[in-house]
């Protein structure tokens, strides 16, 4: 075969439909416009399938197709001989097309026409440039292997993880042009993915979660598969879904106690590409932009790149072994001012509030408790990883949990809500509770009552 | 020539003839399909026969085909409505040009600029994809044997009106 498909994956994109000639068993040719081509590899690509039509039950009888598609930019024609070889129904293929077909179908105004039945996978036999007449293919003005390198560059010297989150983010703004992005992290045995840093926000959103398996987040973690969507789509954005989900949530997941997820007022495109693990998904990174067809297969690809080397480094800083335990050193007296802050822990959800406002929940909550607990009664100021890892008061789901996530999300919730409690890293491992206000410790049984 | 009453009504003659999108299939021997779009439509003047222009370069296959069985199917689509329409045939084949059809499909391509146009697809791009030497275009006629709308959705497939 003179081209392989990922020859011409631009053409797959949709601008301009496809068309896909079929055969029926007595020898009927048929002719079908194309809502979606999907790419799958260099000899496959996929085709939805929305209604049981005359191509559907030609190609259960006589599998041959015939399919053109035209390049977006340059106008030339293919034509693509193949065969059709099974159809799909769940899993990455369909669920990433299903989530690409809800944009298509928004943006077509067709939301009611357009369900996805089946991912129809087919064989790709031959791939012809038609002769005529095209346009000198573009050149874009970001070259993405040079982004890529810099930001691998970048990550190699990074020497922890808040470093290396500030690392990717500098990386997409500065060397991908791209300024709304987010990173998350997988919380997994709670099926949650917590943001742990955001760009180009408002207001960073860093605490706000999404559960497993909702909008192209949630769908590109459970699949473990890249989401890529070039017209937005209501049915996979968030704020509404999201606060219909806690409406209806568990008791421990009330309204009180949701930070909102950034996100752009009005995305063009979104793209949200799994950071792989060595036992699924460490978490996700997500990037949007107001443009409509932002992103194309060459964009998903260096993501996919930047999400493996940051799933990388995440594993390779969480593997350095950590110093031995010392005993812990006799804390300076730290100069207390102002009025007495309660702080309140319920036990049912860890979630802590300073006075009457929510701060956190959670693992990072149950953190933050034992921490405080031990600095009052103790008068500690110094703490390790090690020891937390080990503290049965902190609740992690389990050993490979990412300790550091957990922490970076505490630091930055304390932070910005410029507590009277600070948290600062003091070595590999180490860190320092800052407290500047006298504390009063308030454990409450049971959840924080519902607010408003 | 057409004892049975033509298929196709004065409205869908017009919309065949104007700037709609047209791809056509065929298929060989051994029922191995090809496609390739066509440049323009033309009906005669009693709606029974239906003319189509194709780049012969780029339409090679389709048109070995129609030689060797005459089974046709040709999509004519609205792009900005998404209204389409199917037509089937049995006795596809090559006929020679007319003397206006260079000039047909001149108008067509600019119809088809001002149809997607409206999209956003620039015209520089759309003239390039319809561009073809005149000593290369080639006509294919045919009877309409079926048609169907081919709007997308559940009801895709409706048969206008019996084939006769």
């Amino acid at each position: 075969m003179s081209l392989r498909a990922d020859a011409i994956r631009d053409c797959m994109d949709g601008a301009i439909p496809g068309a896909l000639c079929t055969c029926s068993a007595d020898g009927v040719p048929n002719v079908a416009y194309l809502s979606q081509i999907q790419y799958v590899d260099p000899d496959h690509v996929a085709l939805s399938y929305q209604f049981f039509n005359h191509t559907r039950r030609n190609i259960l009888a006589n599998p041959r197709v015939a399919m053109i598609v035209i390049h977006p930019r340059t106008a030339r024609q293919y034509r693509l001989s193949m065969a059709y070889l099974r159809t799909e129904t769940s899993g990455p293929l369909f669920e990433c097309m299903k989530a690409k077909l809800a944009g298509i179908a928004s943006h077509a105004g067709m939301s009611e026409v357009f369900k996805l039945l089946g991912s129809d996978v087919y064989r790709v036999l031959d791939i012809e440039a038609l002769p005529g007449e095209s346009l000198p293919a573009p050149v874009r003005d970001l070259c993405l292997l040079v982004a890529l390198r810099g930001c691998s560059e970048a990550f190699s010297t990074c020497g922890d993880l808040a470093g290396l989150l500030e690392a990717v983010l500098d990386g997409l703004e500065q060397r991908f042009g791209l300024r709304h992005a987010m990173v998350l992290m997988l919380d997994r045995p709670g099926d949650r993915l917590y943001t742990v840093a955001s760009r180009g926000y408002e207001t960073s959103g860093v605490g706000a979660e999404i559960p497993v398996g909702q909008g192209i987040i949630g769908v590109a973690a459970r699949e473990g598969v890249p989401i890529r969507i070039g017209h937005m789509t209501s049915e996979y954005t968030y704020g509404r879904a999201i606060r219909e989900t806690v409406g209806q949530g568990a008791l421990a997941d009330r309204l009180e106690t949701e930070i909102p997820l950034p996100g752009l007022p009005a995305p063009g495109s979104q793209l949200a590409v799994p950071i792989p693990g060595p036992g699924g998904p460490l978490g996700v990174l997500f990037v949007e932009s107001p443009v409509e067809l932002r992103f194309n297969y060459d964009d998903e690809d260096a993501a996919v790149a930047l999400a493996g080397q940051l799933g990388m480094a995440m594993r390779l800083l969480q593997s350095e072994p950590e110093p031995p335990d010392e005993a812990p050193s006799a804390a300076e007296p730290a100069p207390l001012a102002g009025p007495p802050v309660a702080v309140r822990h319920f036990a049912e959800n860890d979630s802590v509030f300073l006075d009457d406002d929510y701060l956190i929940k959670g693992v990072a909550g149950s953190i933050l408790w034992a921490l405080l607990q031990d600095h009052l009664a103790q008068g500690r100021t110094d703490f390790t990883n090690r020891e937390l890892r080990l503290d049965p008061r902190v609740r992690l789901p389990d050993v490979s949990d990412n300790l550091e996530a957990r922490l970076v999300l505490l630091n930055r919730r304390l932070q910005e809500r410029a507590a009277c409690i600070q948290i600062v890293r003091t070595g590999r491992g180490r860190f320092q509770l800052r407290v500047d206000h006298p504390l009063q410790l308030v454990e409450v049984p049971g959840r924080p009552p519902r607010l408003g | 020539m057409h004892a049975s009453p033509p298929l196709l009504d004065a409205e869908h003659a017009a919309f065949l003839e104007g700037g709609v999108s047209i791809t056509a299939g065929a298929r060989d021997g051994r029922r191995v399909p090809t496609l390739a779009r066509a440049l323009g439509a033309r009906v005669s003047a009693d709606r029974g026969r239906v003319t189509i222009f194709f780049s012969r370069r780029q339409a090679g296959p389709l048109l070995a085909a129609l030689q060797e069985n005459g089974a046709l199917a040709v999509v004519f689509n609205e792009p900005h409505t998404h209204r389409a329409l199917q037509i089937k045939a049995t006795d596809a084949g090559e006929v020679p040009l007319d003397p206006g059809d260079g000039r047909r499909v001149e108008a067509y391509r600019q119809a088809f600029v001002d149809e997607v146009g409206r999209l956003g697809f620039p015209e520089p791009l759309v003239r390039t994809l319809l561009r073809v030497p005149d000593d290369d275009l080639v006509a294919v006629a045919f009877t309409p044997a079926s048609a169907h709308l081919q709007t997308p959705g559940p009801q895709a497939g409706a048969p206008l009106g019996e084939a006769p």
